[in-house]
């Protein structure tokens, strides 16, 4: 069975490119717009890794991250930030990527079947 | 090549273009060229601190003892202040003199203008910010871009017409937002006359209005107008008037978007005429307000709080359209509370 990733991201045009591209390499997706909303696609729809935009302080992104690693179902899923602010990933303790904006896409894959274990 | 004379060497030194003092040991100024003498005023019983008028002490890394401890030439950048009280950025060099003995018997120090290589220092910097600015409104813009090519060529590979419609659309998207960006810019690097005519302030106001009506319903927010009807007409640049409408209205929808705390978000456009025939616009907001430390940087270009969404140019464009009709633009804030922005155009006799 493939494996799903959630896109979370208040940019629509950014959820659609990301996942349209992570369902060309071959797994499902689903996609939030906000943090509130992540955490919710979270808990029905399982995922095994995140795809997490952060970029203003104190937005709901790191907020979904918080709530995440809090529980104890989700706490290891794998996250990787994509925020168009280098260097602003430190709200986020241990992302297994980070990413700036434009993204490079063959290194995103990369990132995406490495924290997979594939 | 013949010997100067004492009386000769004086004067070439005299009419050096740059300041050349002579200390002994205890920092007292020993001799002054003439423009030494001419900005600084008379050296006679004056220590170099005290005639360079440089502030507290000795100079934290006095020059003129480090000559004379290791009989090098040694150099720094100071500010120095004239009798008149001008700053001036100078580069100083200090090189020791010595004695028919050998020793070192004063310590002459040279210090030359360098207020105008330090103008173009700043103005490199600013230009070396704005470019880093530029750089990340385009980064997004980039992503955008991408986005939008991978999309379109995706459904023309599907032969999904769906698709690269939606992919077109993201093109175009961050096409206009590249044209504005570029449009804003250039409004700012240059001075321009505004095109002044008669507008109707209050209906310029309800066309912006309207505009954002439907988007501000969207996010819950309520657009409300309070127009003085005595606001008929006023010269003013119609384009530049939109614009600076345009900017706050946009601001004060993104300051309520983002404010999670409140469950009734308002924004309120006013429009008043004062007495000396003035027209103030007012866009307030009870959004996210502004705290302490964003306050003094708003106006700055390239600032912006928004991450990804916002250029920073906003405030910075109504700053000039502002500053070219000769008004101000000012603001109140309270954190947590809402944001008022007031623009205030001067009267124009017609
Ligand atoms: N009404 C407001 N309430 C709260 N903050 C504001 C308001 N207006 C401006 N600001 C602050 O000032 C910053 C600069 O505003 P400006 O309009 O110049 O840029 P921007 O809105 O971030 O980007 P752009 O205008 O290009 O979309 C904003 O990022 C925000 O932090
Ligand atoms: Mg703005």
């Amino acid at each position: 069975m493939a494996k799903k990733i959630l896109v979370i991201d208040d940019e629509p045009h950014v959820v659609k490119y990301i996942t349209a591209f992570l369902e060309d390499s071959g797994y499902d997706t689903c996609s939030a717009s906000n943090g509130e909303e992540g955490i919710e696609v979270l808990k029905k729809e399982k995922p095994d890794l995140v795809t997490l935009d952060l970029q203003m302080p104190g937005d709901t992104g790191t907020r979904f991250y918080r709530n995440m690693t809090k529980s104890k179902e989700f706490k290891d899923v794998p996250v990787i930030v994509i925020s168009g602010i280098p260097g602003r990933h430190l709200a986020v303790s241990k992302p297994v990527a980070v990413f700036e904006k434009p993204i490079d896409r063959d290194a995103l894959l990369d990132a995406v079947k490495k924290s997979l274990g594939e | 090549m013949h010997d100067l004379t004492t009386d000769q060497s004086v004067r070439i030194l005299d009419s050096l273009p740059c300041y050349v003092t002579l200390m002994d040991r205890r920092l007292r100024v020993l001799w002054s060229n003439d423009a030494a003498h001419r900005d600084f005023g008379d050296p006679l019983g004056k220590t170099c601190y005290e005639l360079f008028r440089v502030r507290g002490d000795k100079c934290s890394e006095c020059l003129v003892e480090q000559s004379f401890q290791d009989g090098a030439i040694h150099n720094k950048e100071m500010t120095l202040v004239t009798a008149e009280g001008d700053r001036i950025d100078v580069l100083v060099y200090s090189s020791p003199v010595r004695g028919d003995n050998g020793e070192i018997a004063s310590v002459v120090e040279t210090a030359v203008n360098i207020s105008s290589v330090k103008e173009m220092q700043k103005q490199l910097i600013l230009l070396g910010q704005t470019v880093a600015g530029l750089a990340h409104g385009l980064k997004n813009i980039m992503m955008g871009l991408d986005g939008g090519i991978y999309v379109v060529n995706r459904g023309l590979q599907d032969k999904n017409q769906a698709e690269v419609r939606e992919g077109w659309e993201m093109v175009l998207f961050n096409f206009d937002k590249i044209s504005k960006i570029v449009k804003d810019i250039l409004y700012c690097s240059k001075d321009r006359e505004p095109n002044i005519q008669e507008v109707q302030p209050n209906s310029v106001i309800r066309e912006v209005s309207d505009l954002f009506r439907e988007t501000a319903r969207g996010y819950g927010i309520t657009l409300q107008l309070d127009l003085d009807e005595e606001v008929t007409h006023a010269e003013m640049d119609p384009d530049g008037l939109h614009s600076v409408i345009t900017n706050l209205v946009a601001n004060a929808i993104d300051a309520c978007k983002m404010d999670l705390w409140k469950d009734e978000h308002l924004i309120e456009i006013r429009s008043r005429k004062g007495a000396d025939g003035s027209v103030t616009i007012e866009v307030a907001d009870n959004g996210t307000g502004i705290d302490r430390d964003t306050k003094d940087q708003i106006f700055e270009d390239f600032f912006s709080s928004k991450g990804d969404k916002g250029t920073g140019l906003g405030l910075m464009v109504t700053q000039k359209i502002m500053k070219e009709h000769g008004g101000s633009i000012t603001f109140r804030s309270r954190p947590g509370q809402g944001t008022t922005f007031t623009a205030k155009f001067p009267h124009r006799e017609t």
